[in-house]
């Protein structure tokens, strides 16, 4: 991807993370019903949670490196 | 069981470990061995000072009393570190280019250095983090409570509460003096520090792990705790998680990350490296979220094992103390202590940082009319002592808050109190980063709405419970005003009182920026600021715009560095100067850009409001008619801009009529010839049809002679034969005019066609007396083209030349030659020549020689048709001599292969 496609990825990343723990997306869990013995809601919080740690990780090396911000160790 | 007395000497033990790696840390340091120090994953640990002994302990407490709220707490930092590269980055790289040491040296910088803003930033965060102190107090206090009431005995069993918080607060105090204000770094960065706070980082999430992984074993499996606290009757699935509860704490803890004093000392000042940013975008949030992993099992767990009255908070603690085991309960007691510490060190050097650089330093200056401290006396010193006293001014107010409300019961809600404090800088935050028009006045007046509200609706009435007077307040209102009263504001009462704080305070604090800012205007520095932030990743890396200043002299100048900065950096920077600009040390004139490099250097040890006044006083003549300039730079820029686009607008229209003109003379022309063509042909075709209608007409009648009739027959089919050939031409024309050849081309030898014309010519030319030379040098020429056509062609040519020699002693002369690579055939006379007004159109259709008029038969198509035939084989045909006889002139290119001269 080009650095704007990056750019918007990484933007288009925080919007969505912050629409993911947010309702009304998080009420689509709300049912007392459990996956893996726990409550699905919970399951669904730790799995977006999950989800966006390894997109921004993804994302975090493939930013556009600008001048002055200094070498990677 | 696990004796209380050695918790407290465990206590002890861990902190003098802390010592010994700060010390090591900052011995490497020292020795510029920084490479282990300054790894991403180090600054990622030390960021995760967010999660303090509310995390460590008060989360489990809020997930057993009110389900997944806790989670939200980290649902907010999660995000503002995945989208690092639009917050986080903008702030280290400002701070770093601007010297930033505290997140109100950061608005102050950003307003114009304003000491005013700086000072309201800095009292509200000391106030607004003593509870949040107080918090971590409470942590510990009840922590080695809970150990002590467990072992029941020893002697810190019989410390009142009170005392215990207070000896906590005391050692605390010496432990962070004795830490972090060993000594005054330029660019107040703690790498000692850091290196224990990251590797407290290390033991509390360890610890919190091995709690969980305990639980989870104990309780027989994940499925199996949630099915016991479910048929406990614990109510597993909160049913109103994700109300407006949720959504603010969300809020609030993305304001926090960002707005506490330590989030920003650590994240922002104490970066060395902007690409870290790129790590800790997700190792962070990993992070949170291991911390988070157990703390619901282990809440679900403690309240179904442990005996009911059991105080959550402590769940983390009193469930290993209650399982027997003794070595996981005292490792808990240590993350919870690491926690705890780890925050308040933080916590107490940033705001300490603030208070000397922000209050304590504009006083001083104040009194020695911006001379600085006394000659001999070292600001170094000053600034230490001035945080060691900021220290304990800050435990003492956190010890304070924990005395006054030590009846309030949950942690966590102590530590949303000071978030919503300190959220009160975000909006100023992100105007400052993102909106160039925010003005000073806006910027003060949106935090101190903030602020007030705040204390108001969230701050005031947390005393409710221990003071009788703030509880009538909350009943009743102030003077029983309703609509005043601290958790319904305005009479909006039924939300829950911290999102009614958190709307109303960050509600008012926005509109008063907003709206104050646009009714108010920027000085000269704030816009110099402004551009500096705003822009600060569109200009090139460190170039900033410059104020205007009046000169100084360097011994000015020199002694008041000389006195923040040290008599050795001071002269460091003055030799570095003079040798760059090539002049002596005494001979150095300090330019502007020197000035404020001075001015940076300063600021990133006693903030940049103190900077600006100090080096202000030793610098004549400073911001001199700036303003002025700015606007006169900007109108000048808008009217060169405004100009360009008109001139470019008006150049395209200029262009395109131009290109329009020329279109339409060019349709103009092209339907001229038409108009033309056809007239003419109408014309040449009428002569000879007359001719064929009047003998035709005559013919139908019946007393003609027979010889008569046989003329007239005669001449009608002459005029016909001369109509088909004319309509012939014009057909041959038409399509030779649209690139149509009615012929193939090939190898030719253009000899054998000029043979076949002159034996054609030859007749003619006895027939009217003129003599036909020729000069050919050329045995063999071969070119391409087509036989007959080109034998036509020099007919018409040599015909033309013959039949309109009017001349006494008539010739022509046909020669042929090859120059160049071409074969030319020159057809010359000596007839009357051509005139010089018909020398360019006798190419055109139609077109006799006016001159010599008499005896023309043909239509005047015959030398636009040969021009047109040459053409076709890529020759050319052309007039080189009209005077004193007419000469045309053939060339074509010899075909390639035989292109040989003889």
């Amino acid at each position: 991807m080009d650095r704007r496609k990056l750019e918007s990825a990484a933007l288009f990343l925080t919007i969505f993370g912050a629409l993911l723990f947010m309702p009304p997306l998080t009420l689509l869990f709300q049912h007392e019903q459990r996956v893996l013995g726990a409550p699905i809601e919970l399951v669904y919080l730790f799995a977006a949670w999950v989800a966006l740690i390894v997109a921004a990780r993804w994302l975090g090396h493939r930013l556009p490196r600008e001048p002055g911000e200094g070498e990677p160790d | 069981m696990l004796p209380a007395d050695l918790i407290v000497f465990t206590a002890i033990g861990y902190v003098g470990l802390l010592f010994v790696i700060a010390f090591l840390g900052d011995r490497r340091a020292r020795l510029g061995r920084t490479g282990f120090l300054r790894s991403p994953f180090v600054y990622t640990l030390a960021i995760s000072v967010y999660c303090t002994s509310w995390t460590f302990y008060g989360s489990v407490g809020s997930a057993a009393r009110s389900g997944l709220e806790y989670l939200a707490i980290y649902m907010g930092p999660t995000i503002v570190f995945i989208g690092w590269w639009f917050l986080l980055r903008r702030l280290v790289r400002i701070s770093h280019e601007q010297r930033i040491t505290s997140i109100a040296d950061l608005l102050s910088s950003r307003f114009g250095k304003s000491s005013r803003l700086a000072v309201l930033v800095t009292v509200i965060a000391v106030i607004g983090i003593a509870p949040y102190i107080a918090l971590q107090l409470k942590a510990v206090t009840s922590s080695i409570q809970a150990i002590a009431g467990a072992s029941g005995g020893g002697a810190v069993s019989s410390i009142e509460e009170v005392w215990l918080a207070l000896g906590i607060a005391a050692g605390m105090a010496v432990f962070t003096i004795l830490f972090g204000t060993r000594n005054v770094d330029a660019k107040e960065q703690h790498h000692g520090v850091v290196a224990a706070i990251a590797f407290e980082a290390i033991v509390k999430l360890a610890a919190l792990v091995a709690i969980g992984l305990f639980v989870i074993a104990a309780g027989g499996g994940l499925e199996q705790i949630f099915a016991k606290a479910e048929a406990a009757g614990v109510d597993i699935y909160t049913t109103d998680d994700f109300g407006s509860r949720w959504v603010a704490l969300n809020v609030l803890s993305a304001a926090a990350v960002l707005c506490l004093p330590r989030q920003f000392q650590i994240t922002v000042v104490e970066n060395s490296n902007e690409s870290h940013l790129r790590t800790a975008g997700w190792a962070f949030p990993l992070y949170l979220l291991l911390m988070s992993l157990f703390t619901l099992p282990i809440a679900l767990y403690g309240l179904v094992a442990l005996p009911p009255g059991s105080n959550p908070d402590m769940f983390v603690l009193t469930v290993p103390l209650n399982a027997g085991q003794g070595g996981l309960a005292l490792l808990a007691f240590i993350g919870g202590f690491s926690s705890a510490t780890s925050m308040i060190i933080i916590e107490s050097i940033a705001l300490s940082i603030m208070v000397s650089n922000h209050i304590v330093m504009p006083l001083l200056l104040r009194a020695t009319q911006g001379r600085g401290p006394a000659r001999g006396q070292s600001v170094s010193a000053l600034l230490l002592n001035a945080r060691r006293f900021s220290i304990l001014l800050i435990l003492t107010l956190g010890f304070l808050y924990f005395y006054l409300t030590r009846n309030s019961g949950a942690l966590a809600p102590i530590g949303l109190i000071s978030f919503t404090g300190v959220a009160q800088f975000a909006p100023a935050i992100l105007a400052a980063l993102f909106w160039r028009s925010a003005t000073l006045k806006g910027a003060i007046a949106g935090v101190s709405i903030g602020f007030v509200v705040w204390a108001w609706s969230s701050f005031l009435p947390s005393f409710g419970g221990s003071s009788p007077e703030v509880a009538a307040l909350l009943a009743e209102g102030p003077w029983n005003i309703g609509w005043l009263r601290p958790e319904a504001l305005f009479g909006l009462d039924g939300l829950d009182p911290l999102v009614h704080a958190m709307f109303w305070s960050l509600f008012l604090n926005a509109t008063a920026l907003v709206g104050v800012s646009l009714v108010t205007s920027q000085s000269p520095l704030e816009l110099v600021q402004a551009s500096a932030f705003v822009d600060v990743f569109r200009r090139g890396a460190g170039r900033s715009l410059q104020l205007v200043r009046g000169g100084a002299t360097a011994a000015d100048l020199f002694f008041v560095v000389s006195r923040v900065l040290g008599t050795d950096r001071a002269e460091a920077l003055f030799q570095a100067e003079a040798q760059q600009l090539g002049v002596g040390r005494d001979e150095l004139l300090p330019s502007a850009e020197f000035i404020d490099r001075l001015e940076r250097e300063l600021a990133g040890l006693i903030g940049a409001a103190s900077a600006h006044v100090m080096l202000s006083k030793v610098v004549s003549g400073d911001d001199i008619s700036l303003e002025e300039m700015m606007r006169m730079a900007d109108e000048t820029q808008q009217a060169i801009e405004y100009s360009q686009q008109l001139e470019r607008t008006s150049s395209e229209l200029r262009s395109t009529a131009a290109k329009l003109e020329a279109a339409n003379a060019q349709l103009l022309a092209l339907d001229q010839q038409k108009d033309d063509f056809l007239s003419q042909v109408s014309h040449e075709v009428r002569t000879p049809m007359t001719a064929i209608r009047a003998f035709s007409e005559i013919l139908r009648e019946d007393d003609i002679a027979p010889n008569d009739r046989q003329r007239m027959v005669e001449t009608i089919h002459r005029e016909s034969l001369r109509l088909t050939r004319l309509l012939d031409e014009i057909l041959d024309l038409s399509a030779l005019e649209r690139g149509e050849r009615s012929f193939e081309v090939g190898p030719i030898d253009a000899e054998q066609s000029l043979d076949s014309a002159l034996v054609v010519c030859e007749a003619l030319a006895r027939q009217r007396g003129v003599t036909l030379r020729t000069r050919r040098e050329p045995g063999r020429a071969e070119v391409t083209g087509e036989a007959n056509r080109l034998t036509q062609v020099l007919i018409n040519l040599v015909s033309n030349a013959i039949k309109y020699n009017s001349s006494a002693a008539p010739w022509v002369e046909v020669a042929s030659r090859v120059v160049d690579g071409h074969h030319v055939i020159e057809v010359s006379d000596n007839g009357p020549g051509i005139a010089a007004e018909d020398a360019g159109r006798i190419f055109d259709k139609f077109y006799r020689g006016g001159g010599t008029g008499s005896g023309q038969s043909g239509a005047g198509l015959g030398l636009a048709i040969s021009r047109e035939i040459i053409a076709s084989m890529s020759g050319t045909l052309s007039l080189v001599r009209r005077e004193g006889g007419a000469s045309f002139r053939i060339s074509l290119p010899v075909a390639q292969a035989t292109a040989t001269t003889p």
